[in-house]
């Protein structure tokens, strides 16, 4: 019995199960634990302070978590359209190129190259009221009154999407081409031999061929536009009054700054409920992409 | 060409007082010495980062490897609020085996019991020559947890020549009826501050706007207009009437334009470096930017002035204040703990202090005041001696700490964003208030205070 197990499938899969648990399911068994506890970073004992649902039942009574909450959901809206927009325009630009595409390709990634907390400060100055390069590059105009990028109640989180969208278009853009680059030519010729314009190719052939990109790409940046922490914290740190709190930025905040682990488990766990609702949406897009395109 | 300037600023900043003074390597003034033979100890620290700080670093831990044949292994450096947040997350991985660590009196209090009583630690007659007072904010609980290397309390800096200006007189005389001088009233501070202001260009003053740095001026405002935060009950009280009028002098400065269109978005280094880029008149700060505002690598060295903070309307100054202090974990092996009091020492040394003292920081112990004074007096350091008696007139009149409790940074954490958005105008200031206070009443009531 004992042999049979041991040669059995399991054995194989012994070393992932036993890396997934320990790296994945026991923290998340952990944390979740935590959220019915009163626990604080600085005082290990309230690990075992069991409070049953209280933090959640605080939560649903917390009118900035909510407003933390409707705002991701609207940065997640602008930023991922945009960046579908950009990336759609740059990866149908750079395809249509038949000489230095590679080089283009190549320029098209740096922004992805630096780290969101470099992008951040990059930004920050960019648009600093002050010393900024913006502002200055204005006066030269003639304008005369120092916009407040950073402060301004849409302005702030406008700023934010633009470092936001710059960093992060090439990944839509590199992926969006590698659809387009797979993309059989034979309907395509086709169609313009049948008298379509560009348009029409585009809307008839190109499009539908894309979509399963699209929701692929979309599915992961909307987890990590979701999570979005070090470019919000570096160029506002989710103010001023908490203009651009957004809701990791509010989680980092209890957490880490007050302490308050207990809770602010509860926050992700609540929070978490939008990246489910986002991937869950996309990969039904997927699927039905997929299943138009005859391949599922 | 002016965004060149203030960048060139920024940078000399970062050097000047690395070169600027020099050290006496045999700290022959220092009545109590903790050297040792420390060969083959690493100490491992976590030290406060940034420009004010490093130079101290650069200069008194290369002295103190040489002479012990100890060796300091910095894991972290970075500003305050970086490193508050890293020692939580050290206590709660339990990863608190280093020996060193920068602390602040504001902060010391919430980490419960992680550092070591520095009592039998220290020399008593090293002990002895620090000013009582910063030992007592020092002690949590009746422990000497932490060793201050020096305090800090804000007065008001602004640009000499605009103020010597017969024609400023003359308009600022026919505008608001008294004469021209440094402000000595919140409320003058306020009519100053608007009368020359002239956005984008140049802004008549500025305050930091963000996170405990807000807080702490709002505090300092609240106390000096007669109110406080908490009653004796530690029940919220800073949305009474004098709370208000605090809060409405930072609205009424933002609605002005009187301040910087981003200032909710400063802390110390933004308002430091944009005074001395000479763009704002009157700015509140500590002494440790002293040397620098008047030195020749700021716009306005040689024309800049200094009163004591302005009295408000409840005929108090401000004087939030408190300790830039080492503490030593209680995770440090028993055979590092003399090499780590040592360390500490030559970070808050007679000699160490002076260094620092040469560049505007307050002292914390008692003869350093004495000497630097002395110093800067046959210099015929007039600005420097100014500095010194101005601020020594602050530590001993107008200083308070925060409330000394491990909620200060939490509370903190509640009510700047509240403070901010009656600021911008999301809120009224009396509703911004309402609305901290009943989180505030939360935070005490779960922390067990009523």
């Amino acid at each position: 019995m004992g042999r049979n197990i041991l040669r059995s499938p399991i054995m194989l899969l012994l070393p992932s199960i036993l890396a997934i648990g320990f790296v994945i399911i026991i923290p998340l068994i952990f944390s979740f634990y935590t959220s019915f506890t009163s626990y604080k970073l600085t005082r290990p004992d309230s690990l075992f302070n069991f409070v049953g649902f209280r933090n959640y039942e605080r939560l649903i009574d917390n009118t900035k978590f909510w407003y933390a909450f409707g705002r991701t959901i609207l940065f997640l809206a602008v930023v991922l359209n945009l960046e579908l927009l950009f990336g759609l325009g740059i990866a149908l630009l750079i395809n249509k190129i038949t000489w230095g595409q590679r080089t283009l390709r190549t320029i098209m990634m740096f922004p992805m190259m630096f780290s969101p907390i470099l992008v951040g400060f990059q930004w920050k100055y960019i648009f600093n009221d002050n010393i900024g390069l913006l502002n200055n590059f204005l006066y030269l105009f003639g304008y005369e009154s120092a916009i407040p990028w950073l402060i301004d109640k849409y302005l702030a989180m406008g700023s934010i999407m633009v470092a936001e969208i710059w960093a992060n278009t090439s990944i839509f853009a590199i992926l969006l081409l590698a659809g387009l680059l797979g993309i059989p030519r034979d309907p395509i010729e086709a169609a313009r031999v049948d008298g379509c314009n560009s348009w029409q190719v585009f809307k008839n052939i190109t499009l539908p061929f894309l979509m399963p990109f699209v929701f692929i790409a979309l599915t992961i940046r909307s987890l990590d536009v979701g999570r979005a922490y070090d470019i919000v914290h570096i160029m506002t740190g989710g103010g001023p009054a908490m203009r651009t709190e957004l809701l990791w930025t509010m989680i980092a905040r209890i957490g880490y700054k007050d302490a308050n682990m207990g809770f602010a488990n509860a926050m992700s766990y609540v929070s978490i409920i939008l990246s489910i609702a986002f991937t869950y949406y996309f990969f039904t897009k997927l699927v039905a992409a997929r299943r138009e395109l005859g391949q599922q | 060409m002016k965004l060149f300037k203030k960048i060139l600023i920024a940078i000399s900043v970062l050097s000047f007082p690395l070169s600027a003074f020099a050290v006496d390597k045999n700290f022959s003034n220092d009545k109590v010495a903790v050297w040792g033979d420390f060969s083959g100890i690493t100490l491992d620290v976590k030290l406060i980062g940034g420009a004010p700080y490093d130079p101290l670093y650069e200069v008194m831990i290369p002295i103190w490897e040489e002479k012990t044949g100890g060796k300091v292994s910095i894991l972290s450096k970075k500003s305050h609020f970086e490193l508050d947040k890293e020692i939580k997350q050290d206590i709660a991985a339990g990863n608190i085996s280093y020996c060193v660590v920068s602390n602040h009196t504001s902060f010391a209090t919430q980490y419960g019991d992680i550092y070591r009583d520095l009592n039998g630690i220290v020399p008593k007659d090293f002990l002895a020559e620090f000013v009582p007072l910063v030992l007592d904010h020092s002690t949590v609980d009746g422990r000497l947890v932490q060793l201050p290397q020096h305090s800090d309390v804000s007065n008001l800096w602004y640009i000499k020549s605009i103020y010597e200006d017969e024609d400023n007189k003359k308009r600022f005389k026919a505008e608001y009826g008294y004469d021209l001088a440094p402000p000595e009233t919140l409320e003058q501070w306020k009519e100053q501050a608007i009368f020359w202001s002239d956005p984008p260009n140049f802004y008549g003053t500025q305050y930091v706007g963000k996170e405990e740095a807000i807080t702490g001026r709002f505090y300092e405002l609240v106390i000096a207009e007669g109110g406080a935060l908490f009653d004796e009950n530690w029940k919220p009280v800073f949305n009474d009437e004098a709370g208000q009028r605090a809060l409405q002098w930072f609205v009424d400065l933002y609605n002005a334009q009187a301040v910087p269109a981003g200032v909710l978005n400063y802390l110390w280094d933004e308002t430091g470096l944009g005074f001395a880029s000479g763009t704002v008149a009157l700015n509140l700060d500590w002494g440790g930017w002293g040397a620098y505002f008047n030195s020749e690598d700021s716009k306005i060295g040689g024309d800049v002035g200094l009163v004591r903070f302005p009295m408000g309307s409840g005929g108090k100054r401000g004087g939030w204040s408190g300790s830039h202090t080492y503490s030593i974990l209680n995770g440090c092996p028993e055979e590092n703990l003399e090499a780590a009091a040592s360390l500490i020492w030559i970070l808050t040394n007679h000699e160490a202090q002076m260094h620092e003292a040469r560049g505007g920081k307050l002292p914390t112990m008692t003869r350093v005041w004495e000497d630097i004074a002395s110093e800067m007096d046959a210099e015929g350091n007039a600005f420097m001696s100014d500095l010194f008696s101005t601020f020594s007139a602050s530590m001993a009149e107008d200083a308070f700490t925060p409330p000394l409790i491990p909620e200060w940074i939490p509370f903190s954490n509640i009510i700047f964003p509240e403070l901010q958005a009656a600021i911008v105008g999301d809120k009224s200031v009396k509703e911004a208030l309402d609305d901290a206070a009943k989180e505030t009443d939360y935070l005490m009531q779960d922390a067990g205070y009523y």
